[in-house]
Protein backbone atom coordinates (compact mmCIF):
# COMPACT_ATOMS: atom_id res chain seq x y z
CA UNK A 1 0.00 0.00 0.00
CA UNK A 2 1.43 3.43 -1.18
CA UNK A 3 1.39 5.91 1.72
CA UNK A 4 2.95 9.46 1.48
CA UNK A 5 6.73 9.57 3.30
CA UNK A 6 5.21 12.68 5.09
CA UNK A 7 2.16 10.13 6.52
CA UNK A 8 4.94 7.29 7.03
CA UNK A 9 7.21 9.71 9.19
CA UNK A 10 4.25 10.69 11.42
CA UNK A 11 3.56 7.44 12.54
CA UNK A 12 7.31 6.79 12.59
CA UNK A 13 7.70 10.02 15.14
CA UNK A 14 4.33 8.58 16.80
CA UNK A 15 6.03 5.84 17.62
CA UNK A 16 9.57 7.69 18.72
CA UNK A 17 7.95 8.28 22.55
CA UNK A 18 8.17 5.10 25.24
CA UNK A 19 4.83 6.21 26.62
CA UNK A 20 3.06 6.14 23.31
CA UNK A 21 4.17 3.03 22.98
CA UNK A 22 2.70 1.74 25.62
CA UNK A 23 -0.67 3.68 25.21
CA UNK A 24 -0.76 1.72 21.70
CA UNK A 25 0.15 -1.73 23.84
CA UNK A 26 -2.51 -1.04 25.78
CA UNK A 27 -5.59 0.02 23.12
CA UNK A 28 -4.12 -3.87 21.51
CA UNK A 29 -5.63 -5.50 24.29
CA UNK A 30 -8.67 -3.39 24.69
CA UNK A 31 -10.51 0.19 24.17
CA UNK A 32 -10.31 2.56 26.43
CA UNK A 33 -11.34 5.99 27.93
CA UNK A 34 -8.67 9.16 28.25
CA UNK A 35 -8.46 8.82 31.99
CA UNK A 36 -8.46 4.80 32.26
CA UNK A 37 -5.37 5.38 29.40
CA UNK A 38 -3.71 8.08 32.76
CA UNK A 39 -3.83 5.97 35.68
CA UNK A 40 -0.98 2.97 34.99
CA UNK A 41 0.89 5.78 33.34
CA UNK A 42 0.61 8.07 36.65
CA UNK A 43 0.36 10.67 33.96
CA UNK A 44 -1.95 13.58 34.01
CA UNK A 45 -5.07 13.51 32.03
CA UNK A 46 -3.70 16.34 30.12
CA UNK A 47 -0.70 14.73 29.56
CA UNK A 48 -2.14 11.50 28.11
CA UNK A 49 -4.38 13.69 25.92
CA UNK A 50 -1.52 15.08 24.54
CA UNK A 51 0.28 11.84 23.58
CA UNK A 52 -3.03 10.72 21.92
CA UNK A 53 -3.70 13.55 20.01
CA UNK A 54 0.25 12.96 18.56
CA UNK A 55 -1.03 9.33 17.90
CA UNK A 56 -4.55 10.51 16.23
CA UNK A 57 -2.62 12.96 14.02
CA UNK A 58 -0.19 9.61 12.37
CA UNK A 59 -3.79 7.62 12.36
CA UNK A 60 -2.25 4.98 14.70
CA UNK A 61 -5.34 5.12 17.07
CA UNK A 62 -8.91 6.26 16.32
CA UNK A 63 -11.51 8.54 18.96
CA UNK A 64 -15.64 7.46 19.11
CA UNK A 65 -18.01 9.76 21.49
CA UNK A 66 -20.15 7.64 23.61
CA UNK A 67 -22.42 9.75 25.60
CA UNK A 68 -19.90 11.69 27.77
CA UNK A 69 -17.02 9.43 27.56
CA UNK A 70 -14.48 9.72 24.48
CA UNK A 71 -13.04 6.19 23.89
CA UNK A 72 -9.74 4.90 22.02
CA UNK A 73 -9.22 2.43 19.56
CA UNK A 74 -6.05 1.43 17.89
CA UNK A 75 -5.99 1.07 14.14
CA UNK A 76 -3.94 -1.51 13.18
CA UNK A 77 -3.97 -1.39 9.55
CA UNK A 78 -1.61 1.79 10.25
CA UNK A 79 1.04 -0.48 11.69
CA UNK A 80 1.10 -2.67 9.19
CA UNK A 81 1.70 0.06 6.62
CA UNK A 82 4.64 0.76 8.93
CA UNK A 83 5.75 -2.78 8.89
CA UNK A 84 5.52 -3.25 5.19
CA UNK A 85 8.00 -0.24 4.77
CA UNK A 86 10.46 -1.81 7.18
CA UNK A 87 9.71 -5.33 5.07
CA UNK A 88 10.68 -3.46 1.57
CA UNK A 89 13.81 -2.36 2.31
CA UNK A 90 15.28 -5.29 4.56
CA UNK A 91 14.13 -7.75 1.36
CA UNK A 92 16.02 -5.25 -0.51
CA UNK A 93 18.79 -5.47 1.22
CA UNK A 94 18.62 -9.05 2.04
CA UNK A 95 18.36 -9.80 -2.15
CA UNK A 96 21.65 -7.52 -2.33
CA UNK A 97 23.50 -9.50 -0.44
CA UNK A 98 22.11 -12.66 -1.69
CA UNK A 99 23.40 -11.45 -5.01
CA UNK A 100 27.05 -10.08 -3.50
CA UNK A 101 27.25 -14.11 -2.07
CA UNK A 102 27.17 -15.58 -5.50
CA UNK A 103 29.44 -12.82 -6.86
CA UNK A 104 31.90 -13.49 -4.03
CA UNK A 105 31.87 -17.17 -4.97
CA UNK A 106 32.27 -16.53 -8.38
CA UNK A 107 35.46 -14.62 -7.70
CA UNK A 108 36.78 -17.21 -5.67
CA UNK A 109 36.16 -19.54 -8.48
CA UNK A 110 37.74 -17.30 -10.67
CA UNK A 111 40.55 -17.23 -8.44
CA UNK A 112 40.82 -20.72 -8.17
CA UNK A 113 41.03 -21.63 -12.30
CA UNK A 114 44.06 -18.92 -12.08
CA UNK A 115 45.83 -20.97 -9.62
CA UNK A 116 45.61 -24.16 -11.79
CA UNK A 117 43.17 -25.61 -9.17
CA UNK A 118 39.78 -27.01 -9.29
CA UNK A 119 37.17 -24.62 -7.58
CA UNK B 1 22.08 10.85 13.91
CA UNK B 2 18.84 9.49 14.81
CA UNK B 3 16.25 9.17 12.43
CA UNK B 4 12.64 9.12 11.95
CA UNK B 5 12.09 5.17 10.49
CA UNK B 6 15.44 2.49 10.65
CA UNK B 7 16.25 -0.71 10.32
CA UNK B 8 19.49 -2.70 10.49
CA UNK B 9 20.11 -5.39 8.65
CA UNK B 10 23.20 -7.89 9.33
CA UNK B 11 24.95 -10.78 6.79
CA UNK B 12 28.36 -12.76 7.49
CA UNK B 13 30.15 -13.32 4.10
CA UNK B 14 33.35 -15.31 3.58
CA UNK B 15 34.98 -12.95 1.96
CA UNK B 16 37.95 -10.03 3.64
CA UNK B 17 36.64 -7.15 4.70
CA UNK B 18 39.38 -4.96 2.18
CA UNK B 19 37.29 -7.02 -0.60
CA UNK B 20 34.00 -6.29 0.73
CA UNK B 21 34.18 -2.86 0.98
CA UNK B 22 35.73 -2.94 -2.88
CA UNK B 23 32.44 -4.52 -3.75
CA UNK B 24 30.74 -1.88 -1.95
CA UNK B 25 32.56 0.89 -4.10
CA UNK B 26 34.14 0.21 -7.57
CA UNK B 27 31.67 -0.13 -10.72
CA UNK B 28 32.89 -3.26 -11.98
CA UNK B 29 31.56 -5.43 -8.38
CA UNK B 30 28.23 -3.52 -8.24
CA UNK B 31 27.31 -4.35 -11.46
CA UNK B 32 26.70 -7.72 -10.41
CA UNK B 33 24.85 -7.20 -7.13
CA UNK B 34 23.29 -3.32 -6.58
CA UNK B 35 19.66 -3.68 -8.64
CA UNK B 36 17.05 -4.84 -6.86
CA UNK B 37 15.14 -8.39 -7.77
CA UNK B 38 14.22 -8.01 -11.29
CA UNK B 39 16.72 -5.06 -12.66
CA UNK B 40 19.85 -4.91 -13.58
CA UNK B 41 22.14 -2.33 -12.86
CA UNK B 42 24.58 -1.33 -16.04
CA UNK B 43 28.72 -0.49 -15.27
CA UNK B 44 28.60 2.50 -17.11
CA UNK B 45 24.97 4.15 -15.27
CA UNK B 46 27.42 4.22 -12.10
CA UNK B 47 28.99 6.63 -11.06
CA UNK B 48 31.42 6.74 -8.31
CA UNK B 49 33.91 9.56 -6.44
CA UNK B 50 34.93 7.80 -3.53
CA UNK B 51 35.62 10.47 -1.23
CA UNK B 52 33.28 12.08 1.59
CA UNK B 53 31.43 14.66 -0.40
CA UNK B 54 31.52 12.68 -3.63
CA UNK B 55 28.76 11.61 -5.79
CA UNK B 56 27.84 7.62 -5.76
CA UNK B 57 24.92 7.01 -8.48
CA UNK B 58 23.60 3.92 -9.91
CA UNK B 59 21.04 3.62 -13.03
CA UNK B 60 18.37 0.80 -12.28
CA UNK B 61 17.38 -0.89 -15.11
CA UNK B 62 14.13 -2.63 -15.09
CA UNK B 63 14.39 -6.48 -16.94
CA UNK B 64 10.74 -6.35 -18.16
CA UNK B 65 10.26 -2.95 -19.14
CA UNK B 66 13.25 -1.33 -19.65
CA UNK B 67 12.14 1.76 -17.82
CA UNK B 68 15.17 3.57 -15.25
CA UNK B 69 15.26 4.70 -11.68
CA UNK B 70 18.41 6.39 -10.42
CA UNK B 71 19.65 6.10 -7.41
CA UNK B 72 21.63 9.31 -6.28
CA UNK B 73 23.80 9.64 -3.16
CA UNK B 74 26.56 11.55 -1.57
CA UNK B 75 29.43 9.82 0.46
CA UNK B 76 29.80 11.20 3.76
CA UNK B 77 32.07 9.22 5.25
CA UNK B 78 34.61 6.65 3.32
CA UNK B 79 37.19 4.60 5.71
CA UNK B 80 38.54 1.35 3.77
CA UNK B 81 37.82 -1.10 5.29
CA UNK B 82 36.04 -0.47 7.78
CA UNK B 83 32.89 2.23 7.30
CA UNK B 84 30.92 3.80 4.48
CA UNK B 85 28.36 6.26 4.90
CA UNK B 86 26.05 8.12 2.48
CA UNK B 87 22.96 9.81 2.21
CA UNK B 88 20.15 10.02 -0.41
CA UNK B 89 18.33 13.61 -0.22
CA UNK B 90 15.84 12.72 -2.65
CA UNK B 91 14.65 9.63 -0.36
CA UNK B 92 11.70 9.83 2.76
CA UNK B 93 12.77 12.79 3.59
CA UNK B 94 16.30 11.85 3.68
CA UNK B 95 18.13 8.77 4.05
CA UNK B 96 21.32 7.94 6.01
CA UNK B 97 23.08 4.43 4.89
CA UNK B 98 25.82 3.24 7.21
CA UNK B 99 27.69 0.16 6.18
CA UNK B 100 30.09 -1.23 8.39
CA UNK B 101 32.26 -4.37 7.88
CA UNK B 102 33.43 -6.16 11.12
CA UNK B 103 36.33 -9.16 10.77
CA UNK B 104 34.56 -12.38 12.93
CA UNK B 105 38.04 -14.24 11.89
CA UNK B 106 40.52 -15.00 9.19
CA UNK B 107 38.02 -15.81 6.43
CA UNK B 108 34.33 -13.95 7.43
CA UNK B 109 33.24 -9.98 7.76
CA UNK B 110 30.42 -9.35 8.94
CA UNK B 111 28.22 -6.77 6.98
CA UNK B 112 25.86 -4.42 8.97
CA UNK B 113 24.03 -2.15 7.14
CA UNK B 114 21.52 0.53 8.94
CA UNK B 115 19.47 2.81 7.39
CA UNK B 116 17.98 5.93 8.70
CA UNK B 117 15.91 8.76 7.76
CA UNK B 118 16.93 12.14 8.77
CA UNK B 119 14.70 13.60 11.09
CA UNK B 120 11.92 15.83 8.98
CA UNK B 121 11.30 19.15 10.61
CA UNK B 122 8.58 18.78 12.80
CA UNK B 123 10.18 15.85 14.17
CA UNK B 124 10.71 16.70 18.48
CA UNK B 125 13.77 16.49 20.10
CA UNK B 126 11.83 14.09 22.77
CA UNK B 127 11.34 11.84 19.34
CA UNK B 128 14.75 12.06 18.21
CA UNK B 129 16.09 10.77 21.83
CA UNK B 130 13.84 8.22 22.25
CA UNK B 131 14.10 6.15 18.79
CA UNK B 132 16.48 4.32 18.30
CA UNK B 133 15.13 0.93 17.96
CA UNK B 134 16.86 -1.97 15.71
CA UNK B 135 14.77 -3.47 12.96
CA UNK B 136 14.52 -6.68 14.56
CA UNK B 137 13.04 -5.07 17.86
CA UNK B 138 10.57 -3.13 15.93
CA UNK B 139 9.51 -5.89 13.97
CA UNK B 140 8.69 -7.86 17.22
CA UNK B 141 7.41 -5.33 18.84
CA UNK B 142 4.77 -4.39 15.45
CA UNK B 143 4.04 -8.62 15.29
CA UNK B 144 2.95 -8.16 19.46
CA UNK B 145 0.81 -5.36 19.14
CA UNK B 146 -0.92 -6.41 16.02
CA UNK B 147 -1.03 -10.16 17.49
CA UNK B 148 -3.37 -8.45 19.88
CA UNK B 149 -5.14 -6.61 17.88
Amino acid sequence: MPVADDELSLVFSALADPTRRAILERLAVQDATVSQLAEPFALTQQAVSKHLKVLERARLISRTRRGTARSCALDADRLDVVAGWIAHHRRMWADRHDRLDRHLAALRAERHDDEGTPP
Amino acid sequence: MTGTGELTYRRIHHASRELLFDCMTTPEHLTHFWGPAGTSTPIDGIVIDLRPGGVFRTTMVNDADGSTHTMRAVYVEVRRPERLVWVEPDVEGGMRTTITFVALDDTRTEVITHQTNVPAAYLGPEARAGFSTSLDRFDAYLAHLTAHA
